[in-house]
């Protein structure tokens, strides 16, 4: 996939706004990668050249059981049109337990959402390991052929 | 016993309790000038114990006020009844505070608000140093216990977008939810924090709904379902339906959970198991 340079200096750009200041229409997607496994399986990825769609931002953060729920809420108000929650596989975490604490955790934050009106397309977690470079890659794929069919999210968007 | 006779009991034991020294106040219920509305009663000696009432006009949790003075060195006796006492509970359990911090005077009670009331399952104390008066039967509420939570469940997405969307709309922000909260402990709330940032401060929808959701998820499994939150919203919004989901969903995974039935269970979050089902992922 071409890079467009041009496209991170733009005004508005960061926002997600075209240089016209009408809304991007591809969707964005917020990824929060756990550091030991998601992070670094990202980064396989791009090591291998791998291609997946450009919709997503990573976070990288140090265990999946560091995302707050309220992080997921936030992106939404800012403009998120997809979440997704990455770490390492159960019985893999670098720190032993963290995320089977994610696991209770946005298995009841999901069905919140699903239960407020979001679309439980527009929120996923998921296992993916630091040696599942094409896992991460088919991941973000589906994960923004589903949140693209949707179209942009408006539900719980801060008004500018 | 009738409720005058209880009234009565309820004045001589905390008498009996203040004179003895065994707490340095007791915490119940006292008059205003209006005869629908009572108000805490905090009482010191036997004289303040004589001002306490009993009657219908008892909705108010009393838990919520044993956080003021979690960290003290004395007793504090509290009048509980079913909703009190899983509050307390919970305090423990949340190391607010440690069991002999309190005296709990348990009073079993048969529902005093046809509303806070209607879906009850606990009349009696479930935690108490001293019963005032015999156990009433547990009731079968009217209400199923998730009534509130599967009316929004029926509906479609965009109904259920459109009914939270109404009812935080007309959210005021006052945070008298978090103030009544028996289980909302932290010594200082997210809300409060000025330099925090992921909880806007404005006057929205947006910041309104991700409120409310917020403030469910951190009571999630240790709400007690008093329903405190809802009776003194001053919009009257049925924000009870948020805890109840996740509770109904906590439920559904770990079989039946209520919390605060007693002082050592009732930690889904901070726990986990190692069977848990991931398949939502």
């Amino acid at each position: 996939m071409a890079i467009d340079k041009t496209a991170g200096t733009a005004p508005g750009a960061m926002i997600g706004l075209s240089a016209d200041g009408t809304e991007a229409s591809a969707p964005k997607i917020l990824a929060f990668c756990c550091n030991w496994c998601t992070y670094t399986g990202a980064d396989l990825a791009g090591l291998n050249r791998m291609k997946y769609p450009a919709n997503v931002r990573v976070v990288r953060v140090p265990c999946s059981g560091r995302v707050n729920p309220q992080f997921i809420l936030r992106a939404f108000q800012k403009g998120a049109d997809g979440v997704m929650v990455c770490g390492c596989h159960p019985g893999d975490c670098h720190y032993a337990t963290g995320n089977y604490f994610t696991r209770r955790r946005f298995m009841l934050m999901r069905n919140l959402l699903e239960f407020n009106g979001i679309d439980p397309k527009r929120f996923h977690a998921r296992w993916i390991s630091g040696s599942e470079a094409a896992k991460f890659r088919d991941t973000i794929a589906e994960v923004a052929a589903q949140v693209s069919a949707l179209g942009p999210n408006t539900r719980y968007r801060e008004e500018r | 016993m009738n409720k005058n006779e209880q009234q009565q009991k309820m004045r001589e034991t905390a008498a009996r309790l203040l004179d003895a020294g065994e707490a340095a106040y007791v915490i119940g219920f006292g008059e205003t000038r209006f005869p629908e509305k009572t108000s805490i009663l905090f009482a010191h000696n036997a004289e303040e114990a004589d001002r306490f009432v009993w009657n219908d006009a008892c909705v108010q949790s009393l838990a919520k006020y044993l956080l003021e003075d979690r960290f003290a060195d004395y007793r504090v006796g509290i009048f509980a009844r079913g909703c009190e006492s899983r509050a307390i509970n919970r305090m423990i359990k949340d190391n607010q505070f440690k069991r002999d911090h309190v005296h709990i005077l348990g009073i079993p009670c048969e529902g005093v608000n046809a509303k806070r009331c209607a879906s009850c399952a606990v009349h009696n104390p479930v935690v108490y140093d001293e019963l005032l008066w015999d156990a009433v039967p547990e009731p079968n509420p009217e209400t199923a216990r998730f009534a509130r939570a599967e009316a929004v469940e029926a509906m479609g997405p965009e109904e259920r977008y459109a009914y939270w969307s109404d009812v935080y709309s007309r959210c005021i922000r006052c945070y008298a939810c978090r103030q009544a909260c028996p289980v909302c402990s932290c010594r200082e709330c997210y809300v409060d924090m000025d330099r925090q940032g992921f909880q806007g401060k404005r006057h929205s929808v947006s910041d309104n709904q991700t409120f409310g959701v917020t403030r469910a998820f951190h009571v999630a499994d240790r709400c007690i379902e008093c329903g405190e939150c809802e009776r003194v919203c001053p919009m009257g919004l049925p924000i009870l339906g948020q805890t109840q989901k996740i509770i109904k969903d906590i439920t559904q995974l770990s079989g039946d959970y209520q919390a605060g039935m007693n002082a050592e269970d009732g930690n889904f979050l901070g726990a986990f198991d190692l069977d848990d089902k991931d398949d939502f992922m």
